[in-house]
C-alpha cells in the first residue's frame, strides 16, 4: 500500500468514526449547547435584573410543559406584569425536553428559569439533586381550598418544594352513542365489568371497544395502571422494593389484555380522535387531553373504582399533576416565589377555566358557574381526592422504561405473561439495588 | 556566500512555517470540534458519571459496556439498527441506482426529475416523520382510507409488531434514495458515451451494457454512497423517536433510541457514553469493506 493509499484510508476512518461519533453523541452536543444557552440566557436575565433597580423592567423566564398546561399560565401573565414591572418570557417543552432542561440547568450557579413547571415523577430526582428552592422558608404554605391529596407529591417532610397547579388525574374517555347503544349511561360506568359489556357490545357493532395507549413505555404504564389499581396490584411495596411478579398484576394485565381484545392500540391523538368521531366506545385519559361541552360526541367519567359490581371500591384514578416550583439557582427568586404565589391565587386560578386550566381547588372545582358551564370538572374533583401517585423514588424513569416495555412486550405477544411478569420483577430488582 | 547560504535557509524556514501557520485555524477548529468531544465521550464512558448529581461521578473501568451489552435490550437495539441499516442501505443503493440510470437515459425532462426526485431528501426529518405519521394514521390517514376503498385490510402501522419495523424501513428509504440518485446520476454523467456507443456496435444488449459498462463505471460512486449510508442510518433517531419511540415491543429500538431512552433522556452520560463507542466500533465494522474498497 503506497502512502496516497495509507493518506485515503486514514482519512475515511477519521471520518467515519467523526461522523458516527457526532451522531451518537449528538445529545451531547445539545446537551452542551443547552448547557451553554441556559448560561446565556441566565447572564442575560442577570443582567436584565440589575437595572430592575434603577426602575427599568426586569426579564423573567418560565419553564413550562406546553400545550394546554403551559398555556393556562401564560394567559395570566399580563396582570403580574403590569403590577410588578416585569417581562416574562414563557417556554413551552415537551415532556422530556422540560425535564432535561430543567435538569441541566440546575448545576449553574445562577439558573435560567425563575418558575419551572414539574411532574410530580421527577420530584424524588430533584430533591436528591436539590434542585427546586424550599417555598416553606420563603413563607409559602398551602390554604384550605387546595385539595389535600395533590399536595402529597410536593412536600419533604413539612417543607413545601412545589404547589400543585393543573388538576391532571386519570379519567374514562368515553363516546356518548356507543355507551348509550350498550344500555349504560356515563354515571352507571360503576366497575370494569361494566366497561367490559360496554366494549364488547361497541365490538359486536363493528366498533373499537377499548382503546389502549401505546407508544412510549411510561405511555404504555400510564395507562395500564388504573387497572392494575382495581385489580389491588401495585408496582412497588412501602420499602419501594418492586412488586410486579404477583398474582394480582397478572390478574390485572390478563385483564388489561381482554379489554385491549375488544379494540385497538393508539396514540394519545388518535385514541381522542376515535372516540370523538364513534369509531371507539371507551379509553383512559387525562382531562388536559379533551374539553368536551354539552354538544360533544365523547365526555369523560371517573374510572370505575371496582372489578365487579360487588367487589371492594378502590383508588383507581392516578394523580399526574402538574406542579410548579422555583429553582434554586432562579435569577430573580423573590419574583418567582411572588409570581407562584400570584399564579395560586384562587380568583386567578378561577379564570384559567375558561382557557382549559383545571386548577386543584374546591372552590373552582365546586364553583356552580363554572359547574353550569363545564360539569365533567366535578368529576376530576371527585378523582383528585381519591386520586393516587406514582412512587417517589429516584429511579422512576428506569423502573417505567422496563415495566412498561415488558407490559408491551405481553400485550404484542412476544412473550407469555409469566415471562414478562418475571423479566420485569428481575430486572427492577436490579435496577432499585443500584 | 556564508550570507547568501544563511539567506536561503531563513527562506526555506519561512517556507515551513507558512504553511503551517496557513492550516492552523483548520486544526484548531479540529480538535475543539471532533478531537475534544471524542476524548470526552472515551473518558466518561469509563465513568458513572450523571449530569446534576450532588454525589458527583467515579471511574468504573468496563462497567457501563458490560452493562449495555448484558441487557437484553440494547443487544436487541443492535440487532435492530444492525438489520435496519443492511436492509435499509440495500434497497436506497438498488432503487437510487435504478432511477439514475434512468434519468440519466431521457432525452428531455432530466433538470425537472432532478429537481423533483431530490424533495423528499430536502425535507427536514422531523417533517417527513409528521407526514408519514398523519399519511398513516389509524384515524383519518390517507393511505389506510385508499386501502379501504379497494377493501385491502388497513393497518395500525406504527402500532403493530408486524408493520412498525417495515413502516420505517420505507420511510427512510423514501428520504434517502434521492442521495442516493443524486450522487450516482453525478458520476453517471462522467462516464464516457464512447463506451457505449462500442458496446452498441458491439451488439451489446441492454443489460451486458448496464452491468458490463455502467456498473463498472460507477462502482466507485457506489461504494461511497454505501459508506456514507451506512454512517448515517446507523444513527438513525429523529424518525423512530418520533413515531415509534422503539416500540412496539422494542421491535423498531435502535441503538440511539436505546441510548437516548436510558442514557441522555436521564442524563446518564457515562452510559451513553459508552453505547457512543460501541456504536462507533460498530459503524467501523460494518464500513470497512466500503472503505477498503474506496482506497483500492
Amino acid at each position: 500500500m503506497n502512502l496516497k493509499k495509507v493518506i485515503a484510508l486514514g482519512a475515511a476512518a477519521t471520518m467515519a468514526v467523526s461522523l458516527a461519533a457526532c451522531g451518537s453523541s449528538s445529545s451531547t452536543a445539545t446537551t452542551a449547547e443547552s448547557t451553554a444557552a441556559s448560561t446565556a440566557e441566565a447572564a442575560s436575565t442577570a443582567d436584565a435584573a440589575e437595572p430592575a433597580a434603577s426602575g427599568e423592567t426586569t426579564k423573567m423566564t418560565l419553564a413550562l410543559r406546553g400545550g394546554t398546561y403551559g398555556a393556562v399560565i401564560e394567559a395570566c401573565l399580563d396582570q403580574f406584569e403590569a403590577e410588578n414591572n416585569v417581562d416574562i418570557e414563557v417556554l413551552q417543552l415537551e415532556f422530556d425536553d422540560l425535564h432535561s432542561k430543567i435538569a441541566l440547568d440546575a448545576p449553574n450557579a445562577t439558573g435560567a428559569y425563575d418558575l419551572v413547571m414539574v411532574d410530580g415523577s421527577w420530584m424524588a430526582e430533584f430533591t436528591e439533586n436539590e434542585v427546586l428552592l424550599n417555598l416553606s422558608d420563603e413563607g409559602y404554605s398551602f390554604d384550605e381550598d387546595i385539595i389535600p391529596g395533590t399536595t402529597s407529591i410536593c412536600k419533604v417532610g413539612d417543607d413545601i418544594y412545589l404547589a400543585p397547579y393543573f388538576g391532571n388525574v386519570t379519567v374514562m374517555l368515553y363516546n356518548k352513542e356507543l355507551v348509550e347503544a350498550a344500555g349504560y349511561t356515563a354515571d352507571k360506568i360503576e366497575s370494569f365489568d361494566d366497561v367490559m359489556a360496554i366494549c364488547t357490545a361497541a365490538k359486536d357493532a363493528g366498533k373499537n371497544g377499548y382503546v389502549t395507549r401505546g407508544g412510549s413505555a411510561d405511555s404504555i404504564l400510564s395507562d395500564f395502571i388504573p387497572v392494575m389499581l382495581a385489580n389491588g396490584a401495585w408496582v412497588v411495596d412501602e420499602n419501594n422494593q418492586p412488586t410486579v411478579n404477583t398474582p394480582e398484576m397478572k390478574a390485572a394485565l390478563e385483564q388489561y389484555a381482554a379489554l385491549q381484545a375488544t379494540g385497538t392500540t393508539m396514540e394519545k391523538d388518535d385514541i381522542v380522535g376515535q372516540l370523538d368521531n364513534g369509531d371507539g366506545a371507551l379509553a383512559v385519559g387525562w382531562p388536559g387531553w379533551y374539553s368536551p361541552t354539552e354538544d360533544s360526541a365523547a365526555s369523560y367519567t371517573v374510572i370505575p373504582t371496582k372489578l365487579t359490581a360487588s367487589s371492594e371500591a378502590l383508588s383507581t384514578s392516578m394523580y399526574g399533576v402538574w406542579t410548579i416550583g422555583v429553582p434554586a439557582n432562579a435569577p430573580n427568586k423573590d419574583l418567582g416565589v411572588k409570581l407562584l404565589e400570584y399564579l395560586m391565587d384562587p380568583e386567578v386560578q378561577l379564570s384559567t377555566v375558561e382557557n382549559g386550566g383545571v386548577p386543584c381547588r374546591y372552590s373552582v372545582l365546586q364553583n356552580a358557574d363554572v359547574l353550569a358551564k363545564y360539569p365533567t370538572l366535578s368529576i376530576v374533583c371527585d378523582a383528585l381526592e381519591v386520586g393516587v401517585y406514582r412512587p417517589v423514588i429516584a429511579e422512576w424513569s428506569d423502573f417505567t422504561e422496563i415495566f412498561g416495555t415488558e407490559i408491551d412486550n405481553f400485550m404484542q405477544g412476544t412473550e407469555s405473561l409469566d415471562d414478562a411478569l418475571a423479566n420485569a420483577q428481575g430486572q427492577l430488582e436490579v435496577l432499585m439495588a443500584g | 556566500m556564508k550570507a547568501k547560504n544563511s539567506e536561503i535557509s531563513s527562506s526555506t524556514s519561512r517556507n515551513k512555517v507558512f504553511p503551517r501557520l496557513m492550516t492552523l485555524p483548520t486544526v484548531i477548529i479540529l480538535a475543539v470540534m471532533t478531537a475534544y468531544p471524542l476524548v470526552f465521550t472515551v473518558y466518561y464512558s469509563f465513568t458513572n458519571y450523571v449530569y446534576g448529581k450532588k454525589k458527583g461521578y467515579s471511574v468504573v473501568g468496563l462497567n457501563n459496556f458490560f452493562t449495555l451489552l448484558k441487557t437484553p435490550y440494547f443487544q436487541q437495539a443492535i440487532w435492530n439498527t444492525v438489520k435496519f441499516t443492511i436492509i435499509g442501505v440495500i434497497l436506497e443503493i438498488v432503487i437510487g441506482l435504478l432511477v439514475a440510470v434512468f434519468v440519466n437515459s431521457l432525452k428531455r425532462g432530466q433538470k425537472v426529475m432532478r429537481v423533483l426526485l431530490l424533495l423528499p431528501y430536502l425535507l427536514p426529518t422531523v417533517t417527513v416523520a409528521l407526514a408519514w405519521k398523519m399519511m398513516l394514521s389509524s384515524n383519518y390517514g390517507i393511505v389506510n382510507q385508499v386501502l379501504e376503498t379497494f377493501h385491502i385490510p388497513s393497518h395500525n402501522w406504527f402500532m403493530e409488531i408486524g408493520t412498525a419495523f417495515n413502516t420505517i424501513i420505507v420511510i427512510d428509504v423514501w428520504q434517502n434514495v434521492p442521495f442516493v440518485f443524486l450522487m450516482l446520476y453525478a458520476v453517471l454523467q462522467g462516464v464516457s458515451q464512447d463506451q457505449y456507443e462500442a458496446a452498441r456496435i458491439d451488439g451489446a444488449n441492454r443489460w451486458q451494457i448496464f452491468w458490463k459498462i455502467t456498473i463498472p463505471n460507477i462502482k466507485g460512486g457506489i461504494a461511497l454512497c454505501a459508506l456514507l449510508r451506512t454512517i448515517d442510518t446507523f444513527r438513525v433517531f429523529d424518525k423512530v423517536n418520533i413515531l415509534t419511540g422503539g416500540g412496539p415491543a422494542n421491535s423498531t429500538a435502535t441503538i440511539t433510541q436505546y441510548l437516548y431512552t436510558y442514557g441522555i433522556r436521564n442524563l446518564k452520560f457515562g452510559l451513553g457514553s459508552a453505547g457512543a463507542i460501541i456504536m462507533t466500533i460498530l459503524v467501523m465494522i460494518l464500513s470497512i469493506p466500503y472503505i477498503r474498497r474506496v482506497v483500492k
